[in-house]
């Protein structure tokens, strides 16, 4: 499994324009809603759940906001870059740019748990996460994303 | 450095500070050379009773609500049978040492059965010890609810003696009643003064003994109205101190005074009633039914009540050795006198000598047997000294001050919640703006505007943290949630299997039950396919928890597995060398 598996090169937003959190899971809720035909208001809610057990920043920029949604068929994710930083309550205080959303249905269990710790590792890797900063457009994100695994570590 | 003086200063003050002021009652009294005639049993028992109302409210005060959530079922079973079982067991030998009949044994027993709320908070917080949050919370709980169950059961058993026949079902209903009663009013007298406190718009300085007197107002009211006056100060106390209130720090301080006093006072006064001589004769059968108290009855009734719920060998036996008496016992004895049953002296001198082994043998080896069974945290854990202050108008912000630290989160990387707000800062005596101040160096103080109910979570902005490590993301997990969420609310999101019985535990509970000491920042617990890894500790507590996921494929949970049980190994290891 890598990450394009989870992400369409549709489900990438190349510069999202948000001022909040709240504004940003607004947004991601509408555009996975428009991709996935899903209910936007209970994306919505799933992702504000999730948020309210701890943020789901995970530190140097980067969010991963996640949750289950019954009626989804398979794995979904969707990736944004912000134009600009917004605060996310990361633990390490850092704003946050980088933001990917995976909804999983209901009865994903590992998988969405590989999922998630594949995601949080790839965007935890500085490089990956400088070539997804320096990204214009949706093309060259999804070819970042596309990269296999560093196999080094 | 610092640390051995404080505790050098606590054993010095701890415990035997309560006995000087008893051996200066003694002094005053008609036997020393003060020669104070002083009989007055009555004087006593009611000044007895106020300064109780006032150690319980100010006990109320200080137990945070989120603490005593998770130990409130011990605490309880340990206050009503367990200080049933302490009586009952220690009566049989009260009968034979001091030659009483059944009830008035039973009576002796009784007497001598609750724990000390005041010596409780008073000693563990006086030496600087800080407990494992759910054995102090358990013990502060237990010894808050323990004394209106003992000074119902002393006056049941004192009307008993005095009248004669009662049936079961009576006392069954009166305790039934004292208890709903003392429940209510202290429930709603304790709403009506946080409502009081917000509202009216009172001096500068009046908050704290407006309280006060409010506390006594509704002791006052309980106890007419034939409820328990103690527990519902004690509940009234727990309301006010989990709400937001104003002038809640000046509250609190004036308390403490006040408790310090309320102590003294009942100390000084029991010295004077007391007789050196009368109680030498009685001594030895006294100190008998002491030993007998502590070493058997308490520790045998601790392990019964405690049986069904999950504490550790170590902890039990902590909570058992913590049993310590104090002043309640010698005025729950003043009962018999005030009444004038025929050996009332005699329940007097058991409970003077039992009080005193007590804080003498307990109070003194309470901080060495806390290290010794491990439920002691390392100091290290106090976090950096913070300074509150209300901010008269509102409620949701309060001013908090911190000296910056040269090693502190704050300075090196500059990093703040986005939910406070520097506001000023002091340097040499001056008073500047955080925009005048910029850069901030070490040595300055910052005062931030800040929610009360966040404030401690800045501590950690402004420790002086170790030299950076460097560590592993991958090692501190890949998510992080409070330690406050249920395992419930993990399984739901991330569909690992739990035990259902589990589900409302939260995870800084879960860390409590697996650990088998106190948390370190680091300590790791795996719930079935994830780890939790302690990411942050408060209060002895784990605030922040890690979720690191499974890895991929199957080059990974071996290792996990291997790792878990060579650490389960090395606790094992630790806990038998440790003994």
């Amino acid at each position: 499994m890598t990450i394009t598996d989870l992400v369409a090169p549709e489900a990438i937003i190349p510069a999202l324009k948000v001022i909040s959190k709240k504004q940003a899971l607004q947004e991601l809720a509408a555009r996975a809603s428009a991709l996935t035909g899903q209910n936007e208001r209970s994306i919505f809610e799933v992702l504000l759940q999730r948020e309210k057990l701890g943020t789901t920043a995970v530190g140097y920029g980067v969010a991963i906001p996640h949750g289950k949604l019954p009626k989804l068929e398979k794995l979904f994710g969707l990736f944004a870059r912000l134009e600009r930083p917004i605060d996310f309550e990361a633990m390490d205080g850092q704003p946050v740019d980088l933001v990917f959303l995976l909804l999983a249905p209901e009865g994903a269990g590992a998988d969405h748990l590989k999922a998630l710790a594949r995601i949080a590792r790839l965007l935890r890797d500085q490089d990956v996460a400088k070539k997804l900063r320096a990204s214009r457009d949706a093309q060259a994100i999804y070819s970042v994303l596309a990269l296999p695994p560093a196999t080094a570590a | 450095m610092a640390g051995i003086m404080s505790s050098l200063l606590a054993l010095r003050f701890g415990a035997p500070l309560l006995l000087v002021f008893l051996v200066v009652g003694m002094i005053a009294g008609d036997s020393g050379p003060g020669g104070l005639q002083f009989n007055d049993v009555g004087t006593t028992y009611l000044v007895g009773s106020v300064a109780l109302a006032l150690i319980l409210f100010d006990g109320g005060l200080r137990t945070r609500f989120q603490t005593i959530r998770t130990v409130l079922a011990p605490s309880i079973v340990l206050a009503t049978l367990g200080v049933l079982l302490t009586a009952l067991i220690t009566a049989p030998v009260a009968k034979y040492a001091l030659d009483l009949n059944w009830t008035e044994a039973l009576l002796a027993g009784a007497v001598v059965a609750s724990t000390d709320a005041a010596a409780v908070f008073l000693l563990v917080h006086a030496q600087g010890l800080r407990l494992r949050p759910r054995v102090g919370a358990t013990l502060e709980v237990e010894s808050g609810t323990n004394d209106p169950f003992a000074v119902f059961l002393t006056l049941m058993l004192v009307e008993l003696i005095s009248i004669g026949e009662s049936s079961a079902l009576h006392v069954g209903l009166e305790f039934l009643r004292q208890a709903i009663l003392g429940a209510i009013i202290g429930f709603v007298g304790g709403r009506l003064v946080v409502l009081a406190l917000n509202r009216v718009a009172l001096p500068q300085g009046l908050h704290a003994p407006f309280v006060a007197t409010a506390a006594l107002v509704i002791f006052g009211t309980a106890q007419i109205s034939h409820g328990s006056g103690f527990l519902a100060v004690y509940l009234a106390g727990i309301i006010i101190g989990n709400r937001p209130t104003r002038a809640h720090n000046s509250v609190v301080a004036f308390l403490d005074a006040a408790t310090w006093l309320a102590q003294i006072v009942m100390f000084v006064l029991l010295g004077l009633l007391v007789s050196p001589q009368r109680l030498f004769d009685s001594m030895g059968p006294a100190l008998l039914v002491a030993l007998v108290l502590m070493l058997v009855a308490r520790p045998v009734a601790v392990f019964l009540c405690l049986a069904p719920f999950r504490f550790n060998w170590r902890e039990r036996l902590f909570i058992a050795w913590v049993g310590l008496r104090g002043a309640v016992a010698i005025f729950l004895a003043s009962i018999p006198m005030l009444v004038g049953l025929s050996k009332a002296y005699l329940y007097f001198d058991v409970a003077f000598v039992v009080v005193i082994t007590s804080l003498l043998l307990q109070g003194w080896t309470l901080a060495a047997a806390a290290r010794r069974l491990h439920v002691a945290l390392p100091r290290s854990d106090r976090g950096p000294r913070r300074v509150e202050l209300d901010l008269p108008g509102q409620l949701e912000q309060q001013l908090v001050g911190y000296a910056v630290r040269p090693k502190s989160l704050y300075l090196r990387r500059g990093l703040l919640p986005s939910w406070s707000k520097p506001t000023l800062v002091i340097r040499d005596e001056r008073i500047l703006s955080p925009a005048e101040a910029e850069p901030v160096a070490a040595g300055d103080y910052v005062y931030l505007l800040a929610p009360p109910e966040k404030a401690e979570a800045l501590d950690r902005f402004f420790v002086d943290m170790p030299p950076s490590s460097a560590p592993d993301p991958h090692l501190l997990g890949d998510f992080v949630v409070s330690g406050e969420i249920t395992l419930g609310d993990i399984a739901a999101i991330y569909g690992v299997s739990i035990d259902p019985a589990q589900s409302a535990l939260t995870l800084a509970d879960y860390f409590d039950l697996h650990l088998d000491r106190a948390p370190k920042e680091g300590a790791t617990v795996p719930l079935d396919s994830i780890v939790l890894v302690a990411r942050s500790i408060g209060g002895g507590r784990v605030n922040v928890v890690g979720l690191r996921l499974p890895e991929d494929e199957e080059d990974a949970p071996p290792p996990t597995r291997i790792a878990s049980f060579k650490s389960k190994l090395r606790e094992t290891w630790a806990s038998l060398i440790g003994i």
